[in-house]
């Protein structure tokens, strides 16, 4: 397969995987505001810090307020991790090599784009519909991962966007369960505990995990329990750990892997000596930050072996954003 | 809706109807059937087809539009139709002009025989933007040139068809052709199935074997691989399209290198492997910047070395542009006849070339009733329209005609023929032209029919989708005789 096709390939699943998960992230956001006394405090700009996008955010609006940042994140093209960026980018993309996926992938890719460009204003100015737009977005994307899993051939162009999508999507289950600490509860009161656990289980459900935690975990939703499920869980198909063999099984088709492969188990070394109990918020962030940065670097590894190889004379600089860059 | 009624058929021959508003043999199902349909119906039907459109992606592309790069390719449901007979005629007229224009060009780039002979001027090669020194002495296989040609073909008041002109650098429209048939099996397969329409679908596979046979490799399947200039040229889509089809690779020049043995490789993911064939589109000037333009991007340091030591094949042939020029066109029924001993079967529409003396002087004191030409442009730029400009342009026109007579020929202004075509609710005539496309190489093939343009604007002349024209399905349908009483 060309290096071109291969990067444009893993691309294209990622700008899909985010797009995905910015809407799940945005749609959870929304939904644990209504759960939150009056005197907790919210701040709608530490979604910007999640997604690692404050400080451009900053270079373009002058208020962090909710309408500025979901204009920010679902629509302003300007921003090339926006929901219609993504969406647009990954439907660029699949023009690139229209000619190696199923038919019906390009043209669901493009109905998707279609729906986004008409309907993000939508999403972005009124929460009433911001749910549903949302959704469909979720929807669509599973239709499209549904589509490549059951209707091509399992082949390296396969791998590839599988590579990508388990790439984004580590990456942005720690950004999820980040989420967290954008609320600043209130110090004392008796609803301090069953709104800590109403948190935990909105994270859950941004990920679509809760029914699946609820069976394999507990009943009760507590901050470590949820913690050591995203991230250590071998069966849920959204949890880093399960990413991380999701990669390492991509590698170990692709030629070449010896150097991507090595990285790739260093970053499943430290995951798995990470100790979640007991944790400060603060030393939370710190521990995602090093699994964000643990993913950029297989993500860097991968472009150097497979897509920069023969370009040398191309300099390496990626597309858009790099995760934790 | 009764279309013999509703339609009025305009002073130019009309493809569907008769002077008298009854339907041409080889159409009258398809009158019958949009007959039958209730008013409105055909406005719905045209509706989803454009949804349908817009959601299989169907596009070209147009520059200008930063982000939006893709429009909706502009498609008229209602179908262009031909008998058998008249097209097994036209399609011998074709392959007969193609295997004339491709021993030209052999000859061109090597003995010139028709040079020596007196039958072509030199000073048109001179002059020739598309005469590539770098091709003297070469070869190709089969001595062929033009791989991929297409013919634009228009039909005059009086029913003649002729060639309006050829195109043998990197034509477009095929795959608009294929597409345009899949909408219309989708929106009347009512009437498609009792019509005896031929099919088109053969094209990709004929194309492949075309490619194929290029292969400086005999013995094992060979790599072909499809040359975009990528995304932002308009023919992206088609690009991408023929190689999908053909399961062939769709690759950028970047994609590509040229090693020390002159053999191609692309730049895969485990390393490099080789190509035997490529199916270019992009230009000559493009296409290496060894050899032409150095500074171009596109291209693949080293394609021409390794083309010229036969170890990849390339479709269509750097140089074969050549016998694209406005002015080569107008030789060639002389063309047909030095090399073939034959009399051209499809006539080309009469032209004036303006380095010649005496027709110059005609052009410049008839402006008013001609269309002017530039020798190498495409897609109808910098043509005049004599007889629908103002006093002043054809003025500014003949001030550059004067500056540079071998670029110029002109043609009577034709009245082209016109088919029935959706507008609102209605059927109004539109002017359309035919382009079919010929596939050359160990044998020749022309596809059915080919891609019917149309120009959506009343009256208009100009079918080039990059302005504002569209298309139509193309039938060519066998009706067995059935309307040629013995």
């Amino acid at each position: 397969m060309l290096s071109r096709v291969a990067e444009n390939l893993y691309w294209m699943a990622r700008y899909l995987e985010r797009a995905e998960n910015t809407a799940r992230l945005i749609n959870t956001t929304t939904d644990v505001l209504l759960d939150l006394p009056r005197d907790a405090s919210f701040g709608w700009d530490i979604l910007l810090k999640l997604v690692g996008l404050d400080e451009f955010f900053e270079e373009h609006y002058r208020e962090a307020n909710e309408s500025n940042i979901l204009h920010f994140l679902i629509q302003d093209e300007r921003n090339p991790s926006a929901i219609v960026s993504c969406i647009r980018r990954a439907r660029e993309n699949s023009r690139t090599f229209r000619e190696i996926l199923p038919k019906e992938f390009w043209e669901r890719v493009n109905g998707l784009h279609l729906y986004v460009q008409g309907l993000a204003s939508r999403a972005a100015q009124n929460r009433a519909q911001r749910y549903e737009v949302l959704n469909q977005i979720v929807e669509r994307n599973q239709s499209l991962a549904g589509l490549l899993i059951s209707c091509m051939s399992h082949d390296l162009v396969y791998e590839f966007i599988r590579l990508g999508r388990n790439i984004e999507r580590a990456d942005m289950t720690t950004r999820i369960v980040d989420i967290n600490a954008a609320v600043l509860l209130p110090r004392k009161g008796s609803s301090l505990e069953p709104l800590q656990e109403r948190l935990w289980m909105s994270v859950l459900e941004a990920l679509s995990a809760y029914q699946m935690y609820r069976r394999h975990v507990d009943v009760h939703v507590s901050g470590h329990a949820v913690l050591n499920y995203l991230l250590l869980d071998q069966h849920f198909p959204r949890t880093v750990c399960h990413c991380l063999s999701e990669i390492e099984e991509c590698l170990a088709t692709l030629p070449n892997n010896t150097e991507v492969m090595k990285v790739t188990r260093r970053a499943w070394r430290r995951l798995k000596g990470l100790r979640w109990e007991g944790l400060a918020s603060a030393v939370l962030h710190e521990y995602l930050d090093q699994v964000q940065a643990d993913l950029g670097a297989i993500h860097v590894a991968v472009s150097n072996q497979y897509f920069y190889f023969y370009m040398r004379q191309k300099e390496a600089t990626p597309p858009v954003r790099v995760v934790n860059e | 809706m009764n279309i013999s009624h509703e339609y009025s058929v305009s002073e130019a021959y009309d493809e569907l109807l008769e002077p008298g508003g009854q339907p041409r043999c080889a159409a009258r199902a398809l009158f019958h059937y949009l007959n039958t349909l209730q008013p409105g119906e055909l406005e719905a039907r045209r509706q989803s087809v454009d949804a349908a459109i817009m959601t299989m992606g169907i596009t070209f592309t147009v520059y200008s539009e930063a982000g939006n790069i893709d429009r909706a390719w502009p498609f008229d449901i209602i179908p262009r139709v031909m008998a058998k007979t008249e097209w097994m005629r036209i399609e011998e007229g074709l392959k007969q002009r193609l295997t004339a224009l491709n021993l030209f060009i052999n000859d061109l780039y090597n003995e010139q025989r028709i040079v020596k002979d007196g039958v072509f001027p030199l000073e048109v090669i001179a002059g020739s933007r598309n005469f590539r020194q770098q091709c003297v002495g070469i070869t190709p296989r089969f001595g062929v040139w033009a791989h991929i040609s297409g013919t634009d073909l228009v039909r005059d008041k009086d029913g003649t068809v002729y060639v309006l002109e050829d195109n043998l650098r990197v034509p477009s429209g095929v795959s608009y052709m294929l597409e345009n048939r899949q909408l219309t099996k989708r929106l009347f397969p009512e009437v498609f199935e009792v019509c005896n329409v031929l099919p088109v679908d053969d094209y990709p596979v004929q194309l492949y074997d075309t490619l194929a046979a290029l292969s400086p490799r005999d013995d094992e399947r060979p790599v072909v691989a499809v040359l975009t200039p990528g995304i932002y040229n308009s023919a992206y889509f088609e690009h991408s399209y023929l190689a999908q089809r053909m399961g062939a690779f769709l690759v950028e020049g970047s994609d590509l290198m040229v090693d020390a043995d002159d053999r191609v490789y692309m730049k895969t993911v485990s390393g490099p492997r080789r190509v035997d064939v490529i199916y270019r589109r992009i230009d000559d000037d493009f296409l290496d910047p060894e050899v032409f333009r150095p500074d171009s991007a596109l291209g693949v340091p080293g394609l021409m070395r390794a083309w010229r030591n036969g170890k990849v094949g390339i479709a269509n042939a750097p140089g074969s542009g050549v016998a694209d020029d406005k002015v080569v066109y107008a030789y060639v029924p002389k063309i047909i006849r030095y090399y073939l001993d034959q009399d051209p079967i499809i006539p080309n529409v009469p032209s004036y070339l303006c380095m010649a003396e005496k027709e110059r002087g005609y052009v410049l004191a008839n402006l008013d009733k001609l269309v002017v030409k530039p020798a190498n442009e495409s897609g109808g730029y910098g043509m005049i329209i004599g007889p629908r400009a103002s006093p002043e342009e054809r003025a500014a026109f003949a001030d550059l005609i004067r500056a540079n007579p071998r670029n110029y020929m002109a043609q009577p202004t034709l009245s082209i023929s016109t088919a029935p075509t959706l507008t609102g609710d209605c059927l109004a005539p539109r002017h359309l032209d035919l382009r079919p496309f010929v596939l050359q190489s160990s044998r020749l093939h022309a596809t059915t029919g080919g891609l019917t343009r149309v120009a959506l604007k009343a009256g208009s002349l100009v079918v080039n989708s990059s302005q504002g024209g569209g298309s139509k399905d193309t039938w060519i349908v066998d009706t067995e005789d059935s309307c040629y009483p013995a």
